[in-house]
């Protein structure tokens, strides 16, 4: 269960404080499919960042399975980041240096996981990849890709998955067949699935819509 | 385990982008390595042949005939420690000339008469597998080095005359015990019986002879004699020492050159530690998405750090490796470029590298690479992996005090490496600080022309302005460039510098009407016929001049700031103690001005001296002070009453340190110098000295064109090693330059693209290159050229005490070539970037 508490995000562009999210709050249960919405730099971006501890409020606080995330440190937030939440991005972000297989095993080598390269071989085949998995992010289609940063972001077997316009980089087909990859997870896994987006299709799909529009609720 | 997998997987990744920092690294530790092994291989050499160096275990040696008292002190004593052996010889530079008087040339050479009992170590090797012994030398026998045989056109069973006598050559010397390499000598060296040494003629009064007493003594004694007899010749001018004093001084030389030269090999390393820290940089900047994954991931900033040390430590390893191996392959070239005709140690050694050599090098490379690329892998830490949603740059909030922490360490490390290269903590200290001092230069000079060009910055050429905006752009390389380049250019430019400097020294006292030619050791009784001699229009020769000198020791100084009691007081001063050539009389030479007192008129019965400004500021001697010489053998206390300042440039006429007022010496026995122009043409100059040397046997001669030939060839030597060293600095500039280009030729495609598509044409764009790094060059040869001014001046001033002298075409060539090659490299490390297709380039991004 995640739970915001009156979050908000305040910075300074030039002298001018200028507020991203004004406060925020809302409880997100275990398993839910949520979609962020809203149009570019209503703060959809920015709450999903607050979400995974990858930013810190201005105010409020985020809880996690009872845990206060916005009091943790760099090294802890780190680690609780490695078990319990996958990512998923527009832009992929593989590591371009390692093949699609390495991709996958990093977050379980970085946890210590028992046997990740067998593991790392299973995701990729649940993704389709199976033959791809020796290949580098830059001898992968974008679709392939984003398949690859799925399997990353399920290699720990993540309660939540967050998930920044999975699909906001792909044509509509290798868009749709990540929605489907994403979906079957969310209702396997039982993960709570977060969505950033700004394509209603996509949103209606999802069990709540969180609406955003200039750092509000509406 | 994740760490190691990693940083395994990166390597594998990125060696190609590393590979700069890779070599930079190699070709500074196999200057180390290479440096280190020649040296101690050559002193291990030294080491063991100390005795046969000096031939004996303990050398007595005096510049003046022993007196009597003196032998039978020395006689004493060396019974009362046991010495089993001794051997005495004699030694003085004189003129040597075929027998056959229809040979006109005469030969400047070191003979040396030696008695039954030489050599007392080692053994004198001759040509044709001859072997020495003394009977060779018996009734006029003669043996010489193979120079002399050439110079005088003569052969083995030839006759020579030396001095009054003439004597038949039975051997040519290869190696003689008892002779150092490197030693200065006025020419070959010519070996005779002791015996037949009277009848030369040569030990006249006052003539340059040393005196040396070889002995050999039990081991235990060698300490406690030369201790004993130092005591006892306090106050007279007779050295002793041990073999094993002579083998620390040597090893103190070879201490000095090896960590000498290793600071060269460091001052790459660091430079290749420069790039390093600069590759670094630009690495974790092109790797900050992969950072940023690693952290969403669940890695730590100190697993992130951890990932790339190993990384630089294993390519700092295996670049150090290479270094070795490198200097492996110089040492086994050395063979081919020492002349191993020549009979000199140096072509004797079996070169290698040496184990400790090695791990200096290895542990340096790899040390100076962790060193460097600390505090740039810090930035890891600055990474959000917020980065991941929104390309946004985080503003670094406040004082980063591991950061500063960590420079501190950084720079105390470097300090530690140096001073423990350097064998010294000062010097350590000391080329930190310039190196800091440089870079701070290099830095504002960098700041300072952003600046200065910055106003072409609205200049309407396209590529000039872009290139000028270029220079100033984040993440821009401007002065790590300037650094690495201004560094190389600093070290050519300015021993370029220096090296025209001292041929120019030379050269200025070769003009025509300079003497050129120097009588030594006229007696006073020949003074009349060596004038007419020279006076004679036959014999070619022009202008000449007859100057009385004398030897002079100073024993004591009573003055207002120096205070010396004994002569014992005065060698604790260094050079004071040496032999001093003076003279007298009552006018100034045309290269001389007072520069404090007053110079006196006529002659006095009071001794008076004028002592050169050198001598005034060296050792503190003032106006009124009194110097108390010793005058072969004859106290005179004399007042100082001018300093002069002689100008060595032109000290041909008289370069002397004291002149004394005419009245006290005019009667006390002196010798007589003459400078002279001499005759014109090779030929000419020979027969003049066979003729002159034919009448006065015992008058040296010293023709400067030969010693000019000679010091030439001796410079071009170390200039070539000079340039060598020079050169690989260069190198490592080069390869940092192209480093540098290489590294942020990422961001550069990018932008050409972009003009690209916006209508820039090739031309354009390389031009604009071209211009960004034309003007990087010019300002590195700049800051280069003049940081070598004052490396000349400095270096000319205190250490090679000749003037300074400004070469305009050796810097602004310096700079303009720096420049060039500058603008080559980086448009050539850059033409992919021309050839690019701008759309392929945009969809990749």
């Amino acid at each position: 269960m995640i739970e915001l508490r009156a979050v908000s995000k305040t910075v300074t562009s030039g002298t001018e404080p200028l507020t991203i999210l004004h406060p925020l709050t809302t409880t997100i249960a275990r398993g839910q499919f949520v979609a962020i919405v809203g149009p570019s730099g209503s703060g959809k971006s920015t709450l999903l960042g607050l979400l995974a501890g990858l930013d810190a409020p201005t105010s409020g606080s985020v809880v996690i399975d009872g845990i206060d995330i916005t009091a943790l440190g760099e090294d802890a937030l780190a680690k609780l980041r490695g078990e319990k939440i996958g990512f998923v991005f527009q832009f992929f972000h593989l590591i371009p240096s390692l093949t699609a297989h390495e991709n996958v095993a990093v977050p379980m080598e970085i946890m210590g996981a028992p046997n990740p390269a067998a593991r790392a071989r299973s995701l990729l085949q649940e993704v389709g990849l199976t033959d791809r998995a020796h290949h580098y992010p830059s001898q992968l289609s974008g679709g392939e890709q984003q398949r690859v940063a799925l399997a990353r972001a399920l290699a720990n077997d993540p309660p939540i998955v967050l998930a920044d316009e999975p699909t906001g980089n792909l044509d509509t087909k290798n868009g749709r067949h990540i929605m489907d990859l994403l979906r079957s997870i969310h209702l396997a896994r039982n993960t709570t699935l977060i969505l950033v987006t700004h394509d209603q299709e996509l949103a209606a799909m999802a069990d709540r819509r969180i609406s955003l529009l200039d750092g509000r609720v509406v | 385990m994740f760490i190691i997998r990693m940083a395994a997987r990166e390597t594998r990744a990125s060696w190609r982008r590393l590979l700069f920092f890779f070599i930079c690294i190699a070709v500074g530790v196999a200057a180390i390595v290479a440096m280190r092994s020649v040296i101690q291989t050559v002193r291990q050499v030294f080491g063991t042949e100390a005795r046969s160096l000096i031939a004996a275990d303990v050398l007595i040696s005096t510049n003046r005939d022993w007196t009597p008292e003196a032998r039978s002190t020395i006689e004493r004593r060396l019974q009362e420690f046991g010495a089993t052996e001794q051997t005495e010889t004699v030694e003085t530079p004189t003129m040597v000339r075929p027998a056959d008087d229809t040979r006109e040339v005469a030969r400047m050479s070191e003979l040396r008469a030696v008695d039954k009992a030489f050599p007392l170590y080692g053994t004198l090797t001759l040509q044709g597998g001859q072997t020495y012994a003394h009977a060779m030398l018996r009734d006029r026998g003669v043996l010489v080095r193979p120079e002399l045989l050439t110079a005088l056109g003569v052969a083995v069973g030839d006759q020579i005359t030396i001095g009054k006598a003439a004597f038949t050559i039975r051997g040519v010397i290869t190696d003689e015990p008892g002779r150092r390499i490197g030693d200065f000598s006025l020419g070959p060296r010519v070996l005779i019986d002791t015996a037949d040494l009277p009848a030369t003629g040569l030990l006249t009064f006052g003539s340059r002879a040393r005196h040396v007493l070889s002995v050999r003594v039990p081991d235990p004694q060698i300490d406690p004699l030369v201790q004993t007899l130092r005591s006892d010749f306090k106050e007279e001018f007779v050295n002793a020492r041990s073999y094993r004093s002579s083998d620390d001084e040597v090893g103190r030389d070879f201490d000095r050159a090896e960590n000498y030269l290793s600071m060269v090999g460091l001052i790459i390393v660091i430079l290749g530690g420069i790039a390093v820290s600069s590759v670094t940089r630009v690495f974790v900047l092109q790797k900050m998405h992969s950072i940023a994954v690693l952290k969403c991931t669940g890695a730590t900033s100190g697993q992130i750090m951890a990932i790339y040390m190993l990384q630089v430590m294993v390519l700092g390893l295996a670049g150090s490796i290479l270094g070795v191996g490198l200097a492996r392959l110089a040492i086994a070239s050395i063979p081919y470029f020492v002349d191993t005709t020549s009979t000199s140690l140096l072509s004797d050694i079996h070169y290698g590298i040496t184990l400790s050599a090695a791990a200096q090098g290895i542990g340096i490379g790899v040390l100076v690479s962790l060193l460097f690329s600390v505090v740039p892998l810090l930035r890891v830490r600055a990474v959000k992996p917020s980065l991941l949603l929104r390309d946004e740059s985080a503003a670094p909030a406040g004082i980063d005090w591991t950061r500063i922490a960590a420079l501190l360490l950084v720079t105390a490390g470097l300090v530690a490496v140096t001073a423990w290269q350097a064998a010294s903590l000062k010097v350590g200290l000391i080329v930190c600080a310039g190196f800091g001092v440089l870079a701070i230069v290099l830095m504002l000079a960098g700041r300072l022309l952003v600046r200065a060009v910055s106003p072409l910055a609205s200049t309407p050429s396209f590529p000039l302005r872009h290139a000028v905006l270029h220079l100033s752009r984040p993440g821009n390389q401007t002065r790590v460039i300037l650094l690495a380049v201004g560094l190389g250019a600093f070290f050519i430019v300015g021993v370029r510098g220096l090296q025209s400097s001292l041929l120019q020294e030379f050269s200025t006292e070769m003009t025509a009407d300079a003497p050129d030619m120097f009588l030594m050791d006229v007696q006073r009784g020949q003074v009349d016929g060596v004038r007419a001699f020279l006076s004679e229009p036959s014999r070619g020769a022009g202008a000449f001049r007859l100057i009385p000198v004398l030897r002079a020791r100073i024993t004591g100084v009573a003055g207002r700031d120096t205070q010396l009691e004994t002569f014992e007081d005065v060698r604790a001063r260094g050079s004071l103690a040496r032999e001093y050539t003076v003279t007298y009389r009552d006018r100034l030479e045309a290269n001389e001005t007072i520069s404090a007192g007053r110079l006196w008129q006529g002659s006095a019965t009071d001794p008076e001296v004028s002592i050169e400004e050198s001598i005034h500021d060296r050792f503190a001697i003032n106006l009124g002070d009194t110097v108390r010489f010793d005058i072969l053998g004859r106290k005179i206390e004399a007042r100082v009453t001018s300093i002069r300042r002689v100008d060595w440039k032109d000290s041909r006429n008289g370069g002397f340190m004291f002149v004394f007022r005419p009245g006290v010496l005019d009667n006390a026995p002196q010798m007589f110098i003459s400078p002279l122009k001499g005759p014109d043409g090779p030929d000419a100059r020979a027969r003049f000295q066979h003729d002159l040397v034919a009448q006065f046997p015992n008058v040296s001669v010293i023709d400067f064109h030969e010693i000019l030939a000679t010091i030439q060839d001796v410079m071009s030597k170390v200039t070539l090693a000079i340039s060598v060293v020079g050169g690989l600095v260069l190198f490592s500039g080069a390869l940092i330059l192209i480093g540098a280009v290489a590294m942020t030729k990422f961001q550069r495609v990018y932008e050409a693209a972009v003009f690209k598509t916006l209508g820039a044409n090739t031309r354009t764009i390389a031009r604009m290159l071209l211009f960004e790094y034309g003007v990087l060059g010019l300002l590195a040869g700049t800051v280069g050229s003049l940081g070598a001014v004052a490396l000349t001046w400095g270096v000319s001033r205190y250490a090679l005490d000749i003037p300074w002298r400004l070469f305009w075409m050796e810097h602004v060539g310096g700079i303009v070539a720096t420049a060039v090659l500058v603008a080559a490299i980086g448009v050539l490390s850059s033409l992919d970037v021309l050839r690019n297709k701008p759309l392929l380039t945009l969809r990749a991004e």
